[in-house]
């Protein structure tokens, strides 16, 4: 099991705007919602910072947060809350799939604008996309196939998130597709693949 | 003067750790503590949770300080922004360079440690500036 930065908050209700400032942060950072002003991150250097900010500025707001370090109590528990989030880039990606082969019958500037709309949109869920799903590799072809034929760049700027593939913790429920370990190959073949394509 | 940071230094601290050498106290001496409880008494605190010299509000640690300073050099904010993003990365900026700054740092901060960083980071910082400067002078980027 990996180790999780939790952040546990209180937040007053008004003014409302830092409420919602914090709320759209800890969203863009992909957390899990495990209850009432608990969310939880993989831990690493970047995530406990991120929290430590928001602590923070929860604070500035009028209201408490602290931080923990903590383990699941089991396995499987650790695993549901890894597939929610896993599903929850899922979704994104598949939003990514469908705004890209819906732009792909356009003309060749709108091509080239939501080619370059969607490399964008996948550089931010790939940051907050710590157990990654099936659909990021689709999301990224559709988005490549897209950037070639608008004569733009080729999406090899998606490469770079802070995924924590090597942690997977629920990899053990797939071991009939793809196992655990399954995910540093991945973005390996995918790292040579956009390797060949910016020689 | 002493100042102290956290550990493990990334852009924020690492642009910061610059700023106040540069413009703030060219004498500055850099400590490095894994708790805020650790900051010695003589040290003043900066990009550690509860210190005045740290992120406020929307801002991160580098524009506190221009604020708390009152550094108004353009050339300075320009290059807040893009450490902004690089430690951020909330779009507040269009910094494109963030995201090369960003691994740079990251990739220094594995192969060296935290003096070593600094030390790197100081003519990297100086040449930003430069940069900048320039871009600013000509109105356009500098070849």
């Amino acid at each position: 099991m990996i180790e999780w930065v939790l952040l546990a908050y209180r937040i007053p209700r008004t003014p409302s705007s830092p409420r919602i400032a914090v709320w759209r942060k800890l969203e863009r950072l992909g957390v899990a919602r495990l209850g009432d002003g608990l969310v939880a991150l993989p831990a690493d250097a970047r995530t406990r910072e991120q929290f430590d900010w928001i602590a923070e500025e929860i604070g500035e707001a009028g209201g408490t947060a602290t931080i923990w370090v903590a383990t699941a109590g089991g396995a499987a528990q650790e695993q549901a809350v890894a597939q929610a989030m896993r599903q929850a880039r899922a979704e994104e990606y598949r939003a990514v799939i469908a705004q890209a082969e819906a732009a792909a019958g356009g003309g060749e500037g709108e091509r080239r604008r939501t080619a370059k709309r969607l490399q964008a949109e996948l550089r931010r869920i790939d940051r907050r996309d710590f157990f990654p799903p099936e659909e990021r590799e689709a999301a990224r072809r559709a988005v490549r196939a897209l950037s070639r034929t608008a004569g733009a760049g080729t999406g090899g700027t998606t490469w770079g998130g802070h995924t924590t593939g090597d942690g997977d913790p629920a990899g053990g429920d797939h071991t009939a597709g793809r196992g655990g370990r399954g995910t540093d190959g991945e973005r390996a073949t995918a790292a040579s693949a956009a390797g060949e394509e910016t020689r | 003067m002493r100042w102290a940071t956290r550990r493990n230094v990334h852009i924020d601290r690492a642009a910061c750790a610059w700023l106040i050498r540069r413009h703030i106290d060219p004498a500055a001496e850099f400590v490095f503590v894994d708790d805020p409880g650790d900051v010695p008494a003589d040290a003043t605190p900066f990009d550690m949770r509860g210190a005045e010299l740290s992120h406020h509000g929307p801002d991160c640690s580098f524009e506190t300080i221009l604020r708390r300073y009152e550094l108004t050099d353009p050339v300075l904010w320009k290059i807040a922004e893009i450490v902004h993003e690089a430690d951020v990365d909330d779009e507040r900026y269009d910094a494109p360079e963030a995201r090369g700054l960003d691994v740079i740092l990251r990739g220094l901060s594995m192969t060296c440690d935290d003096d070593r960083v600094l030390e790197l980071a100081g003519p990297l910082f100086d040449g930003l500036h430069e940069y900048f400067r320039r871009a600013f002078t000509l109105g356009r980027p500098p070849a």
